[in-house]
């Protein structure tokens, strides 16, 4: 069998850490659901105005709920050192982050995922957007995990590194949000929505080749020194 | 080529759109000067620094040159 | 192929020694193209048919976007040089190069902002080129905070040269994103700041101001990095012996 070269054991090693503190995978959800019901109230109930505004909105609160979640990325790793001892050791740690990613997302983009046609539901999404928006969704988080993962990395030796963070990566998010947002439109106005989303895909194939290796080069700037 | 107004009036007044104009090029004449004058500015400043820097490690110097 | 000339271009020294000897005559050049420039757009170029005379701060708006963009590659690129040859003077570079151009880009936003409210009636509209300035200026903004966030200077210059790539490697993305959303969205009106064909007349002092502003920008990063140098070299003997002479002059003068 063909070694993983350590994916699945830092996959299964985050998982079991963020199980042990599950209510810290409900808040970004809470978040998203609660943020959302900020729209009707502050622009607008009208179902005809908030189904045009849909998956735009969506997007937005996944964005939001997604910054919120990814200070725990490295930063318990980091308190505790063991962050320190995985950078130290001599095998190649792509894999390793790529694992620590995948569970990220295994734990915040998926379940909002998930949950994102409940606000579909909430927002009155025409059925023809639910299907795509959730693809884009679930390719799209991944992309937003990846970048995320990187500006943990760049900030996580800071004392008050969140808002830094979100600082940084908020403008890599933007074509993310344009072309995730486009999928579930472009399918309700009745287009060819896998256009969108091969886009979205093929930023997730770069991110996943590119935004590892840079993870790694940044942890070892900011963490041994 | 030649001057498209009939006068100096006429130039700050740019049939209307004056004010848009000429604040334009104020702010963007200010920032400009603002990003040369600056440096110069922190220059002297980080000169003066050294050189109090300096006159100091003199007077240790010359403090203990005595004291021994 | 020896390549002495590039090692000793990253030396601090000879930067500021030989950028002391050149940036006067650079200085009066660029307030040459820039006061021709201006007084030629603004007092003897034809105003636009449509437009009329706000057309004018075109020769403002358009340097200015020019060089934020330009800058922001050339900070990158400077990070770059650092990272790969480990080039302190290129660091230096870069941390000048990353306010210079966040100020550019604001400016570019500004008199887009100015250019737009008698043009087409409000001072801002959501368009491709808008707003991926408007996003260019938060990169610039990301990179500025990454630079003082950290005690290390030396894990700062190489955290900000890693996110100055990812920024440039993402500007192409962002800006093609942006372009394609807004062909999809944007109502059938001229695109803003858009000037499809200009005449001679209008480009020629277009041309000589976006030649002063990239004189202007040099100066300006050259004045920053060596006051950079000085600040970070102040314990060497040649920046010692600088200040002696400098505080000299001024004494003498008094």
């Amino acid at each position: 069998m063909i070694s993983n070269m350590g994916f699945l054991a830092f996959l299964r090693r985050d998982l079991r850490l963020i199980n042990r503190r599950r209510g810290e995978v409900a808040s970004p959800l809470i978040f998203f659901l609660m943020a959302a019901t900020f729209v009707p109230l502050g622009i607008t109930p009208d179902a005809e105005l908030l189904k045009n505004i849909a998956p735009g909105i969506i997007w937005v609160m996944a964005l939001l709920a997604t910054l919120l979640s990814v200070d725990s990325l490295f930063a318990s790793d980091y308190q505790d050192g063991s962050l320190e001892q995985m950078l130290i050791s001599p095998q190649l740690l792509v894999m390793p982050v790529l694992g620590k990613v995948t569970a990220h997302w295994l734990t915040t983009g998926l379940p909002l995922t998930l949950v994102s046609p409940l606000l579909g539901l909430l927002f009155s999404l025409p059925t023809a957007g639910y299907l795509p928006m959730m693809a884009g969704l679930a390719v799209g988080t991944g992309c937003l995990s990846l970048l995320a993962a990187l500006g943990a990395a760049l900030t996580v030796s800071l004392q008050r590194g969140s808002l830094l963070l979100t600082l940084i990566v908020m403008p890599l998010y933007m074509p993310i949000i344009i072309f995730g947002s486009a999928t579930a439109q472009y399918s309700i106005e009745g287009l060819a929505w896998s256009g969108p989303l091969a886009i979205l895909g093929a930023m997730l194939a770069v991110a996943i080749a590119l935004c590892p290796l840079a993870i790694v080069t940044v942890l070892r700037l900011t963490t041994i020194n | 080529m030649n001057f498209q107004f009939d006068n100096v009036s006429g130039m700050l007044h740019m049939a209307g759109h004056g004010i848009y104009v000429w604040t334009a090029v104020l702010v963007t004449l200010a920032l400009i000067a603002w990003l040369i004058i600056n440096p110069l500015l922190q220059r002297r400043r980080v000169i003066k620094e050294i050189a109090q820097d300096v006159s100091r490690e003199q007077l240790r110097q010359n403090a203990s040159g005595e004291s021994v | 192929m020896n390549w002495n000339w590039f090692y000793r271009m990253g030396s601090p020294r000879w930067f500021y020694e030989s950028t002391s000897r050149w940036l006067p005559w650079f200085g009066a050049l660029t307030v040459l193209l820039l006061v021709s420039g201006l007084v030629w757009g603004l007092a003897f170029a034809p105003q636009d048919a449509k437009q009329g005379n706000s057309f004018r701060i075109i020769y403002l708006h358009v340097p200015a976007s020019f060089l934020a963009l330009a800058g922001y590659f050339l900070m990158a690129a400077a990070g770059a040089i650092g990272l790969i040859w480990k080039m302190k003077l290129s660091y230096m570079v870069m941390k000048c190069a990353a306010p210079l151009g966040a100020v550019l880009t604001f400016l570019a936003l500004f008199t887009g902002a100015v250019w737009g409210k008698p043009t087409w009636g409000s001072y801002w509209v959501w368009d491709a080129r808008v707003t991926s300035m408007l996003i260019l200026l938060f990169l610039y903004m990301g990179v500025l905070a990454l630079q003082y966030a950290f005690d290390s200077k030396d894990v700062a210059n190489k955290a900000s040269a890693i996110l100055a790539l990812v920024g440039t490697v993402n500007i192409p993305i962002i800006y093609k994103s942006v372009d394609w959303w807004f062909t999809l969205h944007q109502p059938a009106t001229i695109r803003f700041t858009e000037a499809p064909s200009m005449h001679p007349d209008m480009f020629q002092p277009l041309l000589v101001m976006i030649l002063g502003f990239y004189c202007f920008y040099a100066v300006a990063l050259i004045l920053s990095v060596r006051v950079e140098i000085l600040s970070r070299e102040r314990k060497t003997s040649w920046v010692r012996s600088l200040v002696k002479q400098a505080t000299h002059n001024s004494l003498g003068a008094e």
